[in-house]
């Protein structure tokens, strides 16, 4: 009877154990999992970025832009410059403040370095248009198809029109 | 059996027949039903887009008048209830017009749903069985089986009751008597279930009060009751059926109390709804004094109450409700404000503000308006005919007899007929008689006993002398005239011929007179049996 | 077996009085309407009455309607729930920005009637720091030149579909009932034209085709489910159906308001499925249901996802 009892604590204890060892499936925790995104949106006929700055000598120096890019207005972080997200050596990726090197259809993992559970939620599909199959192959938009990156505001966009009031209803 | 069908067409008939006044009233109905038809026409073949009502205010003055209407039907009750119940026999005396004219308001009502509907043709498929009827769910499904058989019902204790006494008998209560019994409740059921219907449903606060039911029988009671006091004062003056002045009073105070109750109640809702002043009374706001400056209801509802509290008071005072005058405002009073609280009054809050918060003020179109005229003229046309057969043969003018049947006094006697005593003035008997169109009176003893009579002719002559300070006992002459109520209808020619009168009083073994017997019955009798 | 046989012959019975009774109704109806197709589709059966066979008889019937209608294909779709799938949506209040683009999105897919106009979605707008649960203070007609407006927030309102829905209750003849999936549905050839369920649904849901439905036949979306967008007709009610000549399907796709909304507070899944979006909204958000004291338990979450 007695022994019974303590095995049966102990039988509890390993259950319990086991209970707190099997992990959720945080589905955050998928860090390789590729996203099908639709391409990034550059500007016409801008990407490759290579095929003007192949060549080009990197200048370091942060500085008000004038021979291109001037309608760049950096209003994202106070301070910020092209380099804290454009890889110098490689204008065609993107580069991470660890050194890691990304490509422009994951740059959610950039965005992610600062808006972390921001990115959480995209990748759990909360935050963020999906569209294709609910229950199949859904599509994933960027950050940057909706924020511009370096003015990530969401801007204000023209209403449809309003329903016809039920008097007008002829 | 065939012999019952053809007595009924020959009976049928009687609605092609009348005065001048009469043609003109039915011809006035019958132009307003085709007013009503051809709106509605033009409403199937555009559909309900050319009513008023939209998705924000999705009933409308149909479903309004058909819920004051449910109201109208089930007031019948309150005139069975003393009738069968107490056996206050000056009412169930009337009893059959009640009855009638629950069932012409129970067809508005169906009319009235069957204008609301978006495809009428799939009515069916709310019928049990050969439909999909969502019964017992749907509080709808519940009202369809309550009406119709609120319908079926009196139906058939009028026409059974007709029936009766076209063949010269009276209606046995072992048939009836159940149905009497069952009515009682149903008539409370189709109003209580019509209450459930907007009551049951959490998304309208302004319905969702279980006071509803309550308020909607309490309303009933006074405006159904009170449109048939019209009524019998109208059937009164235009045909022989004589409705005792006791009935109607005593009606008048039935209302009297309903009314009371009605208002006691609407006062509890009110008090609820603005003391507690959650955002679930925006409606009875918007109702009593409207709402983000939306205030089409507004007048409407201070109109109904000042009508309301004034009926109210008309009836409650003796001496207001048996005047006639002060009765019959009482009864107008009293319909247009419950008509006006009870119809768009009730269900029009329902819907404002809307269950988003929107406010769209309806007004019915005239499509609607010229709908609900025809459908309430069908109403009028289906009473009247419904009177034009009931009348002569409730007042004894319409019998069939078989060949095989022995007729007697009492078969075709008029139940109608004056009494006095021999202690009455002369001015009152002489008033009795010409209120009642009668042309004799019968004088009884203390003992109910017929002691004497007074003819057309005596009166006359003494309406030419002096009359003051005369009782009937100056006038009567004893009772010769006066047979026993089973005396065969041939010795009746023989007698009326012997004794050279025209009236021959019928009574019963102790010498009660019963009724009585003109030479007119008894030749009307004699040709019906020549004609079998 | 036994049992089977008997409700088999209680069926007959009950085809034979409904046959009988209709036969006498029909009698009182015109004869002289050439088209058998009147008759038969007055005929019709209730949807869940029918067998496969009957329901694709009729499908056919009414393509051939719909074809001669609008001069053009309509298929007419009749998929059954997916097992193991319960439909749940999620709407994120702090990025809606009142643009309505889900509201003409769902008239392009699901075949509302332009003029009268209908539309499914409503979308409402409250100003910031009033009474909100006073939906009386709500404008649904606000007409700014631009969205978001920085005094305001904005929720669509559309079919909540109820697990314990009202309409489902109150309708007299079963013209619409709550799929296994969730899904309330109408059979568009069963409605009466009642309204009853209209005055039940607390959410302002239900549409009714006051006149005759009018859209441009180029407008129309071919691709429609019996129960869903298949064109209406005049009396009959109609609502949001989450899209269900979509989503019942495997794969399936997004209902059309998801994939119109611009920011992706729009937000659709299997509420069985525990790595569904909606299922992550429930449990990492905070949601509420609109008017949960009515005990209607809607499949229509709301919540904010961040606190701006």
């Amino acid at each position: 009877m007695r022994t019974l009892g303590i095995s049966g604590i102990g039988l509890f204890c390993f259950f319990s154990l086991l209970l707190v060892s099997s992990p959720a499936v945080p589905i955050e925790h998928e860090v390789h999992k590729k996203f099908l995104v639709p391409p990034p949106p550059f500007s016409e006929g801008i990407f490759p970025c290579s095929q003007c700055h192949q060549g080009m000598p990197v200048n370091r120096t942060p500085r008000k832009l004038e021979m291109m890019h001037q309608d760049i207005v950096l209003n994202h972080m106070p301070g910020g410059w092209c380099f804290d997200c454009h890889n110098p050596d490689n204008r065609d990726t993107l580069r991470l403040a660890n050194g890691k090197i990304v490509t422009f259809e994951e740059s959610y993992n950039l965005c992610g370095q600062c808006h972390g559970t921001i990115l959480r939620e995209w990748k759990a599909g909360l935050h963020g248009k999906r569209t294709g199959m609910w229950n199949g192959e859904k599509q994933y938009l960027l950050c940057v198809h909706c924020h511009w990156p370096h003015d990530p505001v969401f801007k204000a966009i023209t209403p449809m029109p309003p329903p016809v009031r039920p008097s007008d209803i002829k | 059996m065939i012999q019952t069908i053809r007595n009924f067409f020959i009976a049928l008939r009687q609605i092609a027949v009348g005065d001048k006044k009469y043609y003109l009233w039915v011809s006035l109905l019958s132009f307003l039903v085709l007013l009503g038809a051809s709106a509605y026409i033009s409403q199937l073949n555009r559909g309900l887009i050319v009513t008023a009502m939209r998705d924000q205010v999705s009933w409308g003055l149909y479903i309004s008048n058909f819920t004051f209407l449910v109201g109208v039907a089930a007031a019948a009750v309150l005139l069975v209830v003393p009738a069968y119940l107490y056996n206050f026999k000056p009412i169930k005396e009337i009893v059959l017009f009640g009855e009638l004219l629950a069932i012409s308001a129970i067809t508005m009502c169906i009319l009235f749903i069957m204008a609301d509907m978006g495809q009428p043709l799939r009515v069916w498929h709310i019928l049990p069985i050969i439909g999909a009827m969502n019964f017992p769910a749907s509080l709808l499904a519940w009202d369809v089986v309550v009406l119709n058989g609120y319908l079926a019902i009196n139906t058939a204790i009028a026409f059974y009751v007709l029936y009766r006494l076209s063949i010269g008998k009276e209606y046995k209560m072992s048939v009836i008597g159940p149905l009497i019994i069952l009515s009682i409740p149903w008539a409370v059921s189709i109003h209580t279930v019509t209450a459930f219907l907007y009551n049951g449903l959490s998304s309208r606060p302004f319905w969702n009060a279980s006071i509803l039911a309550p308020r909607f029988l309490a309303s009933a009671f006074c405006s159904g009751p009170a449109i048939m006091l019209i009524l019998f004062q109208i059937i009164r003056k235009l045909s022989e059926v004589e409705i005792d002045n006791k009935a109607i009073f005593k009606i008048a105070e039935l209302i009297a109390y309903a009314m009371g109750i009605n208002l006691f109640l609407l006062g509890a809702e009110i008090f609820k709804e603005f003391y507690s002043g959650s955002i679930h009374s925006a409606p009875i706001e918007y109702l009593y004094f409207g709402l983000h400056g939306h205030n089409k209801l507004v007048p409407w509802m201070w109109f109904a109450t000042t009508m309301n509290i004034t009926a109210f008071f008309l009836f409650m005072f003796p001496k207001t409700r048996e005047n006639f005058t002060t009765l019959n405002m009482a009864c107008l009073f009293v319909v247009t404000g419950v008509y006006i609280e009870k119809g768009m009054g009730l269900i029009i809050p329902g819907f404002i503000p809307d269950t988003l918060g929107e406010i769209y003020e309806y007004t019915p179109t005239m499509q609607e308006i010229l709908v609900t005229i025809g459908i309430w003229a069908s109403g009028a046309l289906l009473y009247t005919f419904l009177l034009k057969l009931a009348i002569p043969v409730y007042t004894g003018k319409l019998r069939f007899f078989s060949k095989a049947q022995i007729v007697v006094a009492r078969d075709i006697m008029s139940r109608r007929m004056a009494l006095v005593h021999p202690e009455t003035p002369v001015t009152d008997l002489i008033r009795q008689m010409i209120e009642k169109h009668l042309s004799g009176a019968a004088v009884v003893d203390e003992n109910n006993r017929l002691v004497g009579a007074v003819s057309d002719t005596d009166a006359i002559s003494l309406e030419i002398g002096e009359t003051a300070g005369k009782t009937t006992a100056d006038v009567m002459k004893p009772p010769s005239a006066a047979v026993l109520q089973d005396v065969r209808i041939q010795d009746l020619g023989k007698i009326l011929a012997a004794s050279g009168t025209n009236l021959l009083f019928v009574v019963d073994g102790d010498g009660q007179p019963l009724g009585t017997v003109a030479g007119s019955d008894v030749l009307n009798a004699l040709e019906n049996i020549r004609q079998e | 077996m036994e049992q089977d046989e008997s409700r088999q012959r209680g069926m007959h019975r009950r085809d034979f009085l409904r046959g009988a009774a209709l036969g006498l109704a029909g009698l009182a109806l015109p004869l002289d309407r050439a088209d058998a197709s009147f008759w038969e589709a007055f005929f019709q059966k209730h949807f869940r009455e029918m067998n496969d066979e009957e329901i694709k008889q009729v499908i056919s019937r009414l393509e051939k309607e719909y074809a001669q209608k609008f001069k053009k294909q309509i298929e007419i779709g009749a998929d059954k729930p997916i097992p193991g799938v319960l439909y749940g949506y999620g709407l994120d209040l702090s990025r809606c920005i009142g643009c309505r683009r889900c509201v003409y999105g769902c008239v392009a897919e699901n075949n509302q009637s332009i003029d009268p106009q209908i539309h499914w979605i409503t979308v409402l707008r409250f100003r910031k720091g009033e009474k909100w649960v006073d939906l009386e203070n709500s404008e649904k007609y606000y007409s700014p030149e631009k969205v978001p407006e920085e005094e305001y927030f904005y929720m669509p309102v559309q079919c909540q579909q109820c697990e314990n829905p009202p309409c489902v209750r109150a309708c007299p003849t079963q013209a619409t009932w709550k799929e296994p999936d969730g899904i309330v549905v109408i059979d568009y050839n069963w409605c009466i034209g009642c309204r009853y369920c209209m005055a039940a649904c607390p959410y302002g849901a239900r549409r009714f085709n006051w006149g005759a439905p009018n859209r441009p036949e180029e407008k129309i979306n071919p691709k429609t489910h019996y129960l869903g967008n298949r064109p209406r007709y005049r009396g009959v009610v109609e609502k949001c159906t989450f899209c269900i000549q979509r989503t019942r399907k495997d794969p399936g796709r997004y209902p059309a308001c998801v994939e119109a909304c611009p920011v992706g507070a729009r937000k659709f899944g299997n509420l069985l499925d525990p790595n569904s979006e909606i299922r992550y909204a429930i449990e990492h958000k905070r949601v509420f249901r609109l008017k949960e004291d009515l005990n209607t338990s809607p499949k229509f979450y709301y919540f904010f996802a961040y606190g701006r």
